[in-house]
């Protein structure tokens, strides 16, 4: 049974042909019914992110493509005309090859993002849940998880931040491995500064200080992560029990020096102490570096971190490029194989007979022979069939992935041995 | 030594040497994963094939292979294989392989070159403390090992995170809190063994020799080796952790304990 999908993602369609076309959470459900509806088709599933809307089909009707476009251009409230220029269609191998990209965040505009392969699951899930899911689409998604699964742990495409707030938060969990627990002190109320503030109150870390030249300021940012305001100019106070500090003011010098970080080193024992200077001019002095101990960052290494993941990032999908080529091939065969499962045992079961009644016939010539000759004459026989259905068989498996020169390849196989 | 014996010895050896080589090769390539896996079923395979060896020795000896520098070398390379593999289920600390497989393998190289047969103990040697030094100093020293491979690790991990750069391990080498944690860890509990090891064969050689120790190498080695473990835990106690002096310290205590090892022979 033939795979079709369609659909438009970032490369292919503006901003605005998306949006209408986009399908919100809510309304994931219906709209996946309201797919399966469509005259022709077996198994339905809808994928949508804010980057791309694909309809994932499977049909015995290779010229549903029509009717799905249709349908998209009414829900779009735009001409068909219109609308087919954004959209691609793919075909079943390269829908599966597609689908374990999307899923492995190989196709996404950051490559490797992680929400992806949540999004596709929840196509898969709710199409699972209406029942709109034939066995083949069943068993693609199943695979497109699991592949989406692989390439995650085998490459950790997705592990890198490439974000100046989500790279400080890398390098703090390469300081510290679990950041639960970790006390933090914000300086300032700049939005880098805030965001990775945010970032690291996800991370449930222990507290958030606070600290702003505004003490009210403060006090709303500090209420904001469940954390506790502390006088500006008292803050050199709490940076020997703070492991991570994020200076993010709009001070025109300095604000923590040397031997402000010496002191609160000392008194850590082995901790080390993370600093995040995200400030234009900078707050942390970069002398700060050469204490032992103490790991600055300013918002540039930062930058230069997050460009590094994005170049490693590329590096991964090279590999997990590869990896997908060889599910895809996997998946293919096996796909396949199944598909021709029905005929090969017909196959057998005919060539079984006429060697049956044969030998019998031969027997019944023969007269009466020994049992070690009649177990010979078995042998042969079996051995004899088994020869002649090799090839056949061994075609059936490993034909072509194109539906309509499978079948084609099938009638004929059924046709030299006379099956029904 | 029975053939088969003898060729379970070099089967461990060959998974070693394959393992070690998938395990380095995977710093070069691009599906790391595979070859890592590959690299720790290998060293698996080997360990193994060397807990076969060692256990038909203590079966058939009825003490631990102890009793020259094959048996020696051997028996620590399994002990270090054997505190990673904990280790390894604890943490999934893959760096330390590249320290570590290279040293059991060096270990168990040592012990098939050294061509000498397993040996029942003389019955003039066998003394619970004498037993008791051996055991605990080889578990001690494994620990120590282990230890000294984390130890460089936070080493390196010190060294990217202060100059913001990236070496092949950077991926693989976990937090700069779990290197100094486990580090510390195995450096404390390693010594503490060792300590007690080397006082049970002071003992033992008082007992012997009325002497408490005999200036060759073997003895100059693990006492200069304690030494150096005593002043790379103090460090670390103290908190002075210098990167330059902890590499020359870790890197001392390691040649004086081979030297010990190998002085087994002389």
């Amino acid at each position: 049974m033939p795979l079709i999908l369609v659909g438009l993602n970032h490369r292919t369609a503006p901003l605005d042909v998306r949006e209408r076309l986009s399908v919100i959470e809510p309304r994931l459900a219906e709209t996946t019914s309201a797919l399966h509806a469509v005259e022709g088709i077996d198994g339905a599933a809808v994928v949508s992110t804010c980057n791309r809307v694909e309809l994932v089909i499977s049909t015995r009707d290779e010229d549903v493509v029509t009717n799905l476009v249709d349908w998209l251009a009414e829900r779009a409230s735009t001409a068909r005309t219109e609308l087919e220029k954004h959209l691609y269609v793919l075909r079943h191998g390269d829908v599966v090859k597609h689908l374990f990209r999307v899923a492995s965040g190989l196709d996404s505009m950051i490559v490797g993002e992680p929400q992806i392969s949540g999004q596709v699951r929840k196509a898969f899930v709710t199409a699972q849940q209406l029942r709109t899911l034939d066995s083949l689409l069943q068993q693609l998604f199943d695979n497109t998880m699991r592949v989406a699964r692989k390439v995650r742990t085998e490459t950790g495409i997705g592990e890198h931040a490439v974000s100046v707030p989500y790279a400080a938060v890398e390098l703090a969990k390469k300081i510290f491995g679990e950041l639960r627990g970790l006390q933090v002190l914000l300086l300032g109320a700049g939005e880098m500064g805030e965001l990775t503030a945010a970032h690291l109150h996800e991370q449930e870390v222990k507290q958030v200080f606070v600290a702003n030249r505004s003490f009210e300021r403060a006090v709303e940012l500090a209420h904001r992560y469940d954390g506790q305001a502390v006088q500006f100019d008292r803050f050199d106070e709490n940076l020997g029990r703070c492991d991570i500090v994020i200076a993010s003011t709009g001070a025109p010098h300095y604000l923590i020096e040397p031997a402000h970080v010496s002191r609160a080193v000392e008194g850590r024992r082995n901790r080390p102490l993370f600093l995040i200077d995200l400030s234009v001019p900078r707050n942390i002095d970069p002398a700060v570096a050469r204490v032992g101990g103490a790991y600055l960052y300013n918002v540039d290494d930062l930058q230069q971190v997050a460009d590094a993941n994005r170049e490693l990032r590329q590096q991964k999908a090279t590999v997990a490029e590869q990896i997908v080529l060889r599910e895809v091939d996997g998946f293919r065969k096996r796909l396949v194989a199944q598909d021709a499962v029905p005929t090969i045992l017909e196959l057998q079961q005919r060539l079984e007979a006429i060697r049956t009644a044969e030998l019998e016939k031969c027997l019944r010539h023969v007269g009466p022979i020994t049992a070690e000759q009649r177990t010979a004459l078995e042998m042969f026989s079996t051995q004899l069939i088994n020869k002649i259905l090799h090839y056949p068989i061994l075609q059936l498996k490993d034909a072509t992935d194109e539906p309509q020169e499978r079948e084609s390849l099938r009638r004929t196989i059924r046709k030299i041995f006379g099956l029904r | 030594m029975s053939f088969a014996l003898t060729d379970m010895l070099y089967v461990a050896l060959a998974a070693y040497a394959l393992g070690t080589l998938a395990a380095l090769l995977s710093l070069f390539v691009g599906e790391k994963k595979r070859l890592q896996n590959a690299g720790l079923v290998l060293m698996i395979g080997g360990f193994v094939a060397h807990t076969i060896w060692i256990g038909t020795i203590c079966a058939r000896t009825g003490h631990p292979p102890l009793t020259n520098l094959a048996e020696t070398a051997s028996f620590v390379a399994w002990v270090v294989f054997t505190v990673e593999l904990a280790l390894w289920i604890r943490y999934r600390v893959y760096a330390v392989v590249f320290f570590v497989y290279p040293l059991v393998l060096l270990l168990l190289t040592i012990s098939a070159l050294a061509g000498e047969s397993f040996r029942v103990l003389d019955p003039a040697l066998r003394s619970n403390v004498f037993t008791a030094h051996l055991l605990l100093s080889t578990v001690g020293v494994a620990c120590l090992f282990i230890g000294l491979a984390f130890t460089l690790l936070a080493v390196l991990q010190d060294r990217a995170l202060k100059r913001k750069t990236r070496g092949r391990l950077w991926e693989l080498i976990p937090s700069l809190d779990v290197c100094k944690r486990v580090s510390y860890r195995l450096l404390a509990v390693g010594f503490s063994i060792y300590t007690v090891g080397l006082l049970a064969g002071v003992l033992w050689q008082y007992r012997t020799t009325a002497e408490l120790m005999d200036v060759r190498a073997k003895q100059v080695g693990a006492v200069t080796a304690w030494l150096l473990f005593a002043v790379l835990l103090e460090s670390y106690i103290r908190g002075n952790y210098q990167s330059k002096r902890t590499i020359l310290l870790s890197a001392g205590a390691f040649v004086a304990v081979i030297v010990a090892i190998l002085g087994i022979r002389g």
